[in-house]
């Protein structure tokens, strides 16, 4: 009977080591765990890490609204120049996607003025239809005599030239223009100086859904 | 000894508890950490989108966790460049706003007077597909094709990376960025001199 009584002693005793020594090895645990500092906010004050998470939340949803605002909220015209495409969209929708010729990037040096260069790139970047002509006239620029291996004319009506840019022209500054061709057989690839080129159906379709002022993002 | 037994067998279940709720506890912790610090470097990322798209321009926005190179102008999307894979120093990717210093270099056809300068155009499948990308403030975009399709191209872009950080002792940051030949060859001709580029989170988990 003595016998038995001491081991029960011994079992309750062990059983009391292993526990202390399993609360023991809790505590070390929760001290030296790195988030000690997160976990007891969490802890502690639920609700307000809860409402501060949905707070920064909320101020995302904000601020995506406000970026939102800025998209262009009617039709704008989208040209990728590296694919030779212009798009005109509304929000998602696309209204048009035609084949378009954009800047060869190619380099023109001045004869005699060496400090004169041109190079031919469609301008990158963001930009508005500034200007809406109907039945344009081309005032040639003086790249455009030195490329032909002519003299730059001092008369400024010998400049002009009719009947080659189509129906319409959109200017979005700095003399460049969206407007037609009669090279319609190399629409799809960078061989303009600068200019977007479009065919007739397509620069129709444009002058029906742009205006002064529609946004035009070209990359 | 059948009491000693389940005296023993309690103390190890206790013991176990006891560690896998605080491991428990811990991971949720850091997860909420974690959301946390994601929501704040998307809102970080969208105020200065914001402040980007409020200017008539459009810039690059680089975002490692949806796998996307994007150029955008007035907040919208215009063009998406996938992203097979990226790395930075001490995997530590740099957040914030930066500007690109330089285009990537490319070989433009020069015409003589007398010559249609239309003749020999330069287009998108001229542009490098491995090249670097120099940022302000001080920081270093590799693009590089993948090694197992292009290992010319990729071994090239390596050391051109090993001499760009010699060069800066290394202790600028860099950031390298895989994309097929095609996406960066677009992205070599979409980018602009001075061009804002945001990196970071745009979306959050």
């Amino acid at each position: 009977m003595t016998h038995l009584i001491e081991r029960s002693k011994r079992s309750v005793s062990s059983a009391a080591v292993l526990a202390a020594t399993a609360l023991a090895a809790g505590l070390f645990a929760y001290q030296f765990d790195g988030s000690r500092e997160v976990e007891s906010r969490i802890l502690t004050a639920e609700p307000r890490t809860t409402s501060s998470l949905a707070h920064l939340r909320a101020q995302h949803a904000a601020l995506k609204r406000q970026l939102a605002a800025y998209a262009p909220t009617g039709a704008y015209i989208v040209v990728d120049t590296a694919r030779n495409r212009l798009y005109v969209k509304r929000r998602e929708a696309v209204l048009l996607d035609a084949v378009v010729s954009t800047g060869s990037g190619t380099i023109l040096d001045h004869p005699d003025q060496p400090e004169r260069r041109w190079v031919f790139d469609t301008p990158r970047g963001a930009f508005a239809v500034e200007s809406k002509l109907v039945n344009p006239a081309w005032v040639k620029p003086d790249w455009a005599f030195l490329e032909e291996g002519r003299m730059i004319p001092a008369n400024a009506a010998e400049r002009v030239e009719t009947g080659i840019l189509g129906e319409y022209a959109f200017g979005f500054g700095n003399g460049y223009f969206i407007h037609g061709t009669l090279y319609t057989r190399m629409l799809g690839k960078n061989v303009t100086h600068g200019c977007i080129r479009l065919n007739d159906d397509d620069l129709r379709t444009v002058n029906r859904l742009a205006d002064i002022g529609t946004p035009l993002i070209i990359f | 000894m059948r009491h000693r037994k389940f005296f023993i067998a309690l103390g190890l279940a206790a013991a176990f508890c006891g560690t896998c709720l605080v491991t428990e506890t811990s991971a949720q912790n850091l997860q909420a950490t974690g959301e946390r610090q994601a929501v704040q470097e998307a809102n970080t990322v969208l105020q200065e989108e914001i402040k980007l798209a409020a200017r008539p321009q459009t810039y690059l926005l680089i975002d490692v966790h949806q796998g996307v190179v994007l150029v955008k102008a007035r907040g919208v999307e215009i063009h998406r460049l996938p992203l097979l894979s990226w790395r930075a120093r001490e995997d530590r990717l740099p957040v914030g706003l930066f500007r690109l210093t330089a285009r990537p270099p490319m070989d433009r056809p020069k015409t003589k007077p007398g010559e249609d300068a239309t003749e020999h155009p330069i287009d998108v499948s001229d542009m490098p597909a491995e090249y670097h990308l120099a940022l302000e403030p001080s920081l270093l975009v590799a693009v590089v094709p993948p090694a197992r399709n292009h290992p010319w191209l990729w071994i090239r872009g390596r050391m051109r990376e090993w001499w760009s950080r010699a060069v800066s002792n290394g202790s600028s940051p860099w950031l390298r960025l895989t994309l097929s030949p095609e996406s960066a060859r677009s992205l070599a001709w979409s980018v602009t001199e001075s061009m804002p580029v945001l990196i970071g989170r745009a979306t959050i988990p």
